[in-house]
């Protein structure tokens, strides 16, 4: 099959690899109908995600069809059309039993290496490095989906593929980035980072009741589908102090609840952006914080960090004095997609929500190199890829054994 | 990456700054007294203008006296010696789990001793060869193996079970394994710890180390598998074909 490989910084070729097939009891065979790229693939597009190997298949935005399944799987059947979540959980252990699905014990094979670096493992996550179990991802034509009845969402008839593959990572982490927000009638929340995961933040919040939403980022196309889709109002943080600016706004208290979307490739502005960035490169710190900074320094008293953008390592300069002395609740984390399927499929069906509003390209697997390369530089106004596979030459099934 | 992390994976995590004490009372004092005479020496060896090797025995010397004073050897440490925190002349790895199953199912399991090459990746085998006796074989990597008879000496129920070698083992073992219940309804707290009594002292003992991967990272990633095969019913794998 044909699959989308990750061969260093900056290099993704679509390669010819064997078929997946079914290896556990668990295991189901899904033919990919549409895959996405994400905005944190792009940390390991740049290199930023150690234990990357040459030849590993990524991508973890994924729906399709099933077209194999062990006789272990009972939920599922051959031809159900399904979404996939992201965190591969095995639905036993007292996390899975608890709903926090994405810190599962079981599914990280490579649970060790995780467990030095961060003091414990969370669950496996497909195509996203071997630090989180080396499985391989839906950027192909067919991926192994381990613990199918545990992990799996079927696609309610006469729903496209297209609006719901952002069901699998983007929608739930922007809408988990909302819940932990605790958001009370009245409340502002503002959103560092107009990206996908940024957009659906908004989305969610005021679905969930926020009066205001305020979108925060540096491109002038990105600010305005904040505006016109989110109803947002929009900041430059290149053109206005922030902090400043969100005082201004909300008579001097600050956002009720500020949202992290951006993650550890945040840019900043002047010194400490340059401070950060030669930080980076030498390796002396390893995630850029300026937007973590500006959410700590920018939201009211008592007030909820909710970080849903991705940081792998160590930040510098962190303000915990600002932390402390304003009483803040900092909540984060991989999302728990499973938690949210069921629900966000309601809204989906009934059309509350459309989150394939966001996607602003759409490509052949065969054209995910070029496709890596416009949504890191942001050309085009990229917002949202979604690739389809070709499935064209007649090819083998996947077998099972 | 973090591998040589890896090789020092004892409970001591989160203390990686701090040097560590790894060398036992006996060889500090030995290397006090050792290093103090090198130093003296290697000032003596310099007073008749002899100078390099005079500084390289200044240079030991003061090695020595740092590890007899700070009870810290680099050199142990990359090795993955310890001689403060091993009982006797043997090597001690100990490590715990938590199994989300009731601890006298979880004893059931590890009763049945054929079941433990099945998360213990060193075991071949382990045949049962009488009511308290077994036969194990274990293989390192290389090829290189080693077989031994084992007793039990405690058993008792749902609680803990330990065992020593018997005869003529490469390397005399012994271990005790404890179930306890977790508290929260978490299942059970699974305790492994194994001695193990390599042939040759230190050297010895690095060796073996190295050649049979007997270190509690390995000993930590078996408690992983045994979780897995007893909530999720087999080992996880990122494999994408059978």
């Amino acid at each position: 099959m044909r699959a989308v490989c990750w061969h260093g910084k900056q290099d993704v070729r679509v390669d010819t690899v064997p078929d997946p097939e079914i290896v556990q009891k668990g295991d189901v065979i899904v033919k990919v109908a549409l895959t996405c790229i994400c905005g944190s693939d792009l940390h390991l597009y740049n290199g930023y995600v150690p234990t990357m190997k040459k030849g590993d298949i990524l991508g973890h935005e994924f729906v399709g069809e099933i077209v194999a399944a062990c006789p272990g799987v009972t939920h599922f059947r051959v031809g159900d059309r399904v979404i996939v979540p992201f965190p591969i959980s095995c639905g036993a252990c007292w996390y899975c039993k608890h709903e926090l699905w994405s810190l599962c014990d079981n599914t990280n094979p490579n649970s060790w290496m995780m467990e030095h670096i961060y003091g414990d493992t969370g669950g496996g996550i497909f195509g996203y490095s071997h630090l989180y179990g080396g499985y391989a991802g839906g950027q192909a034509e067919y991926v192994r989906v381990p613990f199918a009845d545990v992990g799996l969402e079927k696609i309610p008839d006469g729903i496209p593929y297209e609006q719901v593959v952002l069901l699998t990572d983007i929608m739930p982490t922007g809408y988990q980035a909302a819940v932990y927000c605790n958001i009370n009638p009245g409340d502002t929340v503002a959103v560092w980072g107009c990206g996908p995961v940024g957009l659906l933040a908004m989305k969610s919040a005021k679905l969930l009741g926020a009066e205001r939403v305020i979108g925060i980022d540096r491109f002038p196309d990105r600010l305005q589908m904040a505006h016109s889709q989110c109803q947002a109002e929009v900041l430059n943080y290149e053109e206005v102090d922030v902090a400043e600016q969100l005082q201004n706004m909300t008579g001097g208290r600050g956002p009720d609840s500020c949202i992290d979307a951006v993650g550890l490739e945040a840019r900043g502005t002047g010194i400490e952006d340059v401070y950060d960035l030669v930080k980076q490169t030498l390796r002396l710190e390893t995630d850029r914080a300026s937007a973590l900074r500006q959410l700590v320094r920018a939201c009211r008293k008592g007030g909820t960090l909710s970080i849903s953008g991705v940081y792998s390592g160590f930040i510098d300069k962190f303000p915990m004095g600002a932390i402390f002395a304003k009483g803040l609740t900092v909540r984060g984390g991989q999302a728990h997609v499973h938690k949210y399927l069921p629900h966000l499929v309601k809204l989906v069906a009934e059309q509350q929500i459309d989150p394939s509003s966001i996607i602003t390209h759409r490509m052949s697997l065969e054209d995910a190199p070029a496709g890596y390369r416009t949504f890191l530089k942001k050309q085009d106004s990229c917002i949202k890829i979604a690739l389809t596979p070709e499935h064209a030459a007649p090819k083998t099934e996947p077998a099972s054994p | 990456m973090e591998t040589s992390a890896t090789e020092q994976s004892r409970a001591y995590r989160g203390q990686s700054r701090q040097k560590r004490v790894n060398v036992g009372p006996g060889e500090r004092k030995a290397s006090m007294a050792g290093g103090a005479a090198l130093a003296l020496s290697g000032l003596w060896s310099i007073g008749r203008r002899n100078y390099l090797s005079g500084l390289a025995m200044i240079a030991s010397g003061g090695m020595l006296l740092y590890r007899g004073q700070t009870g810290h050897c680099g050199m142990y440490e990359a090795m993955g010696v310890d001689t403060v925190h091993t009982q006797g002349s043997g090597l001690r790895i100990e490590k715990v789990v938590t199994i989300g199953l009731p601890p006298h199912q979880v004893y059931e399991f590890w009763r049945h001793l054929d079941n433990l090459p099945r998360f213990m990746k060193h075991l071949e085998s382990v045949q049962v060869t009488g009511e308290r006796t077994s036969h194990w074989k274990a293989v390192g990597p290389g090829g290189l193996s080693t077989e031994w008879d084992a007793e039990m000496m405690e058993d008792t129920p749902g609680q803990q079970i330990s065992w020593h070698s018997v005869g003529s083992a490469d390397i005399p073992n012994k271990g005790t394994v404890e179930f306890k219940e977790a508290p929260g309804n978490r299942g059970t707290e699974v305790r492994v710890s194994i001695d193990y009594y390599p042939p040759g002292g230190t050297a010895g003992r690095a060796a073996m180390k190295i050649a049979h991967g007997l270190n509690a990272q390995q000993l930590e990633e078996d408690l992983k598998r045994l979780k897995q095969i007893l909530e999720v019913g087999e080992e996880t794998t990122a494999r994408r074909t059978a």
